[in-house]
């Protein structure tokens, strides 16, 4: 068998394919729009998550940290000399509060230490010193640096000296914003940075100091990134060398960041899969138009002694080189689009995207275009073997007038390779879904639901043939014959259709899909970006204070939203589920933090705050029970129903666990992670803390304004910290806007493209209706209507399953879904309009071809 | 040799069952020139194609030099055409991408062994039907009796035993259509084939040493040409 060489083959194929150019710049494009739209962007995502979490590890300066509570044994200390010879980079902070006074005066302030060591910290982010230095250069055993905030209270200047415990100090500089700001203690008291040479030599390092250490990790880098998977890695072995210290990475400190990423890259992986399927579709429709136009030349080579093998070779081999070029082409539009982003985005975006386009996006995108390119043409491939040669003798073949579906079913049932291409194809599909987002569940999910959305469709494109059918026999004569002959071309045998239909739809649902997930996305985004949230804290504010400070705070206008305050009540916990403290099994949580426990009372779950298990009390509830944040119930090993025994003072209370609840992250209340009804609490002596708003810009005026009339309340200042935060998730929702946009251009033209392939097969028929004295309009009025139809019930069925998917999708990221009757509607109307407009542009050339021309042919 | 034996077919259109053939029996030998005649819709067509494996039958058999060919898969009757039937089609069949001298190879590229280059023949053919010249045309580039000559190249490329021609000059004015004619007897005579030629035209028919006539599926006249027309005549009889 298989005489035909390939490069008989290939010189066959490629002669095909140059006579019909056009045609086959359709497929190429096709590819090409879907390999760009993968590669530009998958690797304008990458590359933008990169510059992103590089943002997110700043908030921690480090990509891992633990938080110790005593010195390493000398078997720990062995265990992280090995992380540390592994490649890892590790520097301590040393925290603890002191007093500190200028050097002349005594008028001694309470300040938050803080000692790093310079050369190291941070390993990500900067610490913004004014006037602009770095941190290296300025500080020395010698020197510190520090808040704004300590030169108003202690009436000093930088150059001044400070003194700390026993050692004298130069200020060097202030320090206006460090990195870690967010995820360091609040303690009360201005910053004061210092080396780690310049603490141990003030000797307030003795035993029994409160000092509390840091340990910040630096994962080794590979390929220019740190990969989720090495960090994680790194927290397993961290947290089983310091089972007491308390392991956090980067991704806990900023929930609305770190989520806006994932959901942002959740979002772009689904993007490029759409843009790969619709690309796909154009070519399954653009190969499906050409084999058909291929007929007579198939039935002639089988009459000649070709065997289907044979013919199937020729036009593989035709598939391979259009997979080929269109992926090539795809790859360096990809590229150029990579470039464009950050061009087009420039106003928006000031993340510094550092642009690579990977041999692995290269070959990925390759990869993708030609195996898409070659599953989807596989059905209309397999079909050649269906082509009978007596097709040049006797035109009219048996056609069967069986419903679509039935047909379709006869063939499966006759057909066992068809049945074989769809499961290689779903298989293919979820391969490369698998890849491209990394995760077996997603290549899983979107493999099925593309089988689930094509078999309802098919279904539905079978009924409304069907319905129009039935309408035509009761209807038929009573029409305008425009009309009549418009939907009579919608089931004429050997139409395309239900491909179209099918094609259609599952763009339209795609799109559609993106479109409704990058909308909630972006809500949502948008809610958590918001630009109220408090960026100024205060810390121990007594009862007697707390009136005071509510007026002060109301008559302040840079204060800009309602201060969140919080009641905070210092207890212990004692016992949890009957084992007392020293027996309770905790996971990093060291027992030493059981003996300050935050409490604190809400009649309703406070703003940022969900219930995530149980259920919140009534707002007249007396009894103790308790709400936990999720990760310290995690870590305490608690669930709804454990008791925990907290102590305050001389009262001891046993308090049931009501609720888990999850914290946004963004409000002064997710600093207390144990909330209950305030009568329970009732008489424990509290302190308050407040979180607020106020213009970035002018805390400084704020901070005079509270030091004057509260000057033991601390307030400590994050706005700068917050505003990067802010920024980011900002330029998320930009980018996903843009990308999304970009994913529903290329949709559409991919679209266009497929209902332009179908243009061919009308040519016959135009030019019979032609000859038969049918005008150029009336023509063109059939063909709208029957379009229009077509454009109609495959978006009508499309939206209903973009809103089930998107609901589906939106229900795992955790945003709210809501249905837009607004977009819904113009979705239909415009998907009708592009439909009718681009059936009419592909039609416009061969509404002017003479009939002659084509009968002659015949 | 082809041998037919209560060969019946009948298709499907839409809910009703037509039936083309309705039980033929005849036996055409080795060398034999048959002309399969009868008006339009008596069923010719439909008798070659299945004499061709074509298509399949609804009933009876079709036999070529011995094997039965109407019920083999379809890829063993792909190679039952290829190496057994030349064709040669009234719209010629050439495949429009290819040059006249890559249509004249495809069959041997498809069929023959690999290792001889079929190109020394497909040349030489295509000098026999002087078209040494336009050997690198495409078709649409050749008149209609040119491109039937190089059909007519095509259909002897693999010397086959028996070659097939469905109203060869059907599509052709009567000076191209008596060259068409003429080159296709010689070549018949010279390779030795079986040939078999369906058409309505009469004279056509005359230069055939038996003539088969059909109407409405049935076999109504099966009769010896005992005095075959010469090819001289036929150029003026072709006007009619």
């Amino acid at each position: 068998m298989g005489a035909l060489s390939y490069r008989s083959a290939a010189r066959i194929a490629l002669r095909d394919m140059r006579s019909s150019r056009g045609k086959f710049l359709f497929v190429i494009i096709s590819v090409a729009i879907g390999v760009a739209a993968l590669t530009g962007v998958r690797g304008f995502s990458s590359s933008f998550r990169d510059a992103l979490l590089t943002r997110a590890r700043s908030i921690m300066a480090a990509d891992l940290s633990a938080r110790m509570f005593q010195q390493p044994t000398p078997e720990q200390q062995k265990g992280l000399d090995a992380i540390v010879a592994g490649g890892a980079e590790m520097t301590p902070v040393t925290e603890m509060l002191s007093m500190a006074s200028g050097e002349k005066k005594f008028d001694p302030l309470l300040v938050s230490l803080k000692a790093v060591d310079p050369a190291k910290y941070p390993f990500y982010g900067d610490v913004e010193l004014s006037p602009a230095a770095r941190l290296k250069d300025v500080l020395t055993a010698d020197t510190v640096v520090v808040a704004d905030d300590l030169l108003v209270r202690l009436h000093l200047k930088t150059g001044d000296s400070l003194k700390i415990g026993t050692k004298v100090f130069r200020i060097a500089s202030v320090v206006v914003n460090e990195p870690d700001r967010l995820s360091g203690s609040f303690a009360a008291g201005p910053r004061v940075f210092l080396t780690r040479e310049g603490l141990e030599a003030s000797g307030l390092l003795g035993p029994g100091s409160h000092a509390g250490q840091r340990y910040l990790f630096r994962v080794p880098q590979s390929g220019g990134t740190v990969s989720d998977a090495a960090v994680a890695e790194m927290k397993e072995r961290l947290e089983k060398l310091l089972p007491e210290a308390q392991i956090v990475d980067y991704r806990e400190t900023n929930p609305a960041l770190t989520q806006g990423l994932d959901r942002a890259t959740g979002l772009l992986s689904l993007m490029s899969l759409v843009a790969l399927v619709l690309g796909a579709v154009g070519v399954a429709m653009a190969m499906r138009a050409h084999l058909q136009q291929r007929m007579d030349t198939i039935a002639i080579m089988k009459s000649l002694g070709a065997r289907s093998g044979q013919i199937m070779k020729i036009y593989l081999l035709q598939t391979l080189l259009l997979g080929l070029s269109g992926g090539v082409l795809g790859v360096a539009l990809g590229a150029a689009v990579q470039r464009a982003f950050p061009y087009l985005l420039g106003k928006l975006i000031h993340v510094d995207t550092d642009l690579h386009l990977g041999f692995g996006a290269v070959w990925t995108g390759l990869a993708a275009g030609i195996l898409t390119t070659l599953l989807f043409t596989l059905p209309p491939l397999l079909d050649i073997r269906a082509v009978r040669p007596i097709l040049i003798l006797r035109r009219a073949v048996e056609e069967s007038d069986d419903p679509f579906v039935v047909g379709l079913w006869r063939k499966v049932t006759k057909n066992f390779a068809q049945v074989g291409a769809a499961l290689l194809i779903l298989a293919g599909l979820a391969a490369i879904a698998t890849t491209l987002s990394d995760s077996a569940e997603v290549g899983r999910i979107f493999a099925l639901g593309l089988a689930a959305v094509l078999a309802v469709l098919l279904a539905a494109s079978s009924a409304m043939l069907a319905g129009i059918r039935y309408f035509l026999s009761k209807t038929r004569l009573r029409l305008p014959s425009t009309v009549r002959h418009g939907l009579a071309n919608l089931y004429r045998p050997g139409s395309p259709s239900a491909a179209l239909l099918a094609a259609l739809g599952l763009g339209v649902m795609q799109i559609m899909t993106v479109f409704l997930v990058q909308q909630a996305v972006v809500t949502e985004l948008h809610v958590t970006s918001a630009p109220n949230l408090p960026n100024v804290f205060l810390v121990d504010i007594t009862k007697d204070e707390i009136d005071g400070v509510r007026r002060l705070l109301k008559a302040q206008r840079t204060v800009t939203a309602e201060p969140e305050l919080l009641p905070v009540i210092s207890s212990r916990i004692v016992a949890i589920d009957g084992m007392t403290a020293e027996q309770a099994k905790l996971k990093n949580f060291p027992k030493r933090m059981l003996r300050s426990i935050n409490l604190s009372w809400f009649a309703a779950p406070p703003v940022g705050t969900k219930v995530l298990e149980g259920a919140w009390w009534s707002g007249d509830e007396t009894r103790p029970v308790v709400a936990v944040d999720e990760h310290t119930a995690a870590r305490l090993g608690v669930k709804v129903g454990s008791r925990i025994t907290f102590a305050a003072q001389d009262t001891t209370m046993a308090a049931t666990v009501a609720a888990i609840t999850r914290s946004d992250g963004q409000h002064t209340y997710a600093r207390v992670s144990f909330l209950m009804p305030e009568a329970a609490l009732r008489g424990m002596p509290v302190v308050w803390y407040g979180g607020i708003h106020a213009d970035p810009a002018r805390v400084g005026e704020l901070q005079r304004v509270l030091y004057d009339a509260y000057p033991t309340v601390t307030v400590i200042n994050v706005a700068q910290a917050l505003e990067t935060v802010r920024a980011v998730v900002i330029q998320i929702t930009y980018v996903i806007q843009f990308l999304a946009a970009f994913s529903i251009f290329a949709g559409v033209v991919i679209l266009a493209s497929s209902i332009a392939g179908t243009r061919y097969r009308r040519i016959r028929e135009v030019v019979v209706l032609k000859t038969l004295g049918a005008t150029r309009a009336r023509i063109a009025a059939v063909f709208s209507i029957e379009f229009a139809v077509l454009g109609l019930v495959a978006v009508f069925v499309g939206v209903i399953f973009a809103n089930g998917i998107a609901r589906v999708l939106l229900g795992r990221l955790s945003v709210t879904y809501r249905f837009h009757w607004g977009w819904t509607l113009t979705a239909l109307v415009g998907t009708a309009l592009v439909t009718v407009a681009t059936g009419w542009v592909a039609s416009y050339r061969i509404l002017g071809q003479k009939p002659l021309e084509v009968l002659r042919e015949e | 040799m082809i041998k037919v034996e209560g060969l019946r077919r009948s298709i499907r259109n839409g809910a009703r069952t037509v039936e083309i053939l309705k039980g033929l029996d005849f036996t055409i030998p080795q060398g034999q020139f048959a002309a399969i005649m009868g008006a339009s819709g008596s069923g010719k067509s439909t008798l070659l194609g299945l004499l061709a494996g074509l298509d399949t039958p609804s009933a009876g058999e079709v036999s070529l030099n011995g094997t039965a060919i109407s019920y083999l898969p379809e890829d063993k009757l792909a190679q039952v055409r290829g190496r057994t039937i030349g064709f040669v089609f009234q719209s010629y069949q050439l495949i429009p991408t290819l040059t006249a001298l890559e249509n004249v190879l495809l069959p041997h590229e498809l069929n023959a062994d690999a290792k001889e280059s079929g190109l020394e023949r497909a040349r030489e053919l295509l000098k026999n039907v002087g078209l040494e010249d336009r050997m690198d045309h495409y078709p649409v580039q050749l008149s209609g009796g040119e491109q039937q000559r190089v059909a007519l190249a095509r259909a002897f490329v693999l010397r086959p035993p028996i070659v097939m021609a469905d109203e060869p000059t059907g599509n052709l004015d009567s000076a191209n259509g008596a060259h068409v004619l003429e080159l296709l007897l010689q070549m018949n005579r010279r390779e030795g084939t079986t040939l078999v030629l369906v058409t309505h035209d009469p004279a056509l028919a005359g230069y055939a040493n038996r003539r088969i006539v059909l109407r409405d599926g049935l076999i109504v006249a099966d009769e010896m040409n005992p005095a075959p027309a010469v090819l001289a005549g036929y150029a003026g009889s072709a006007k009619e």
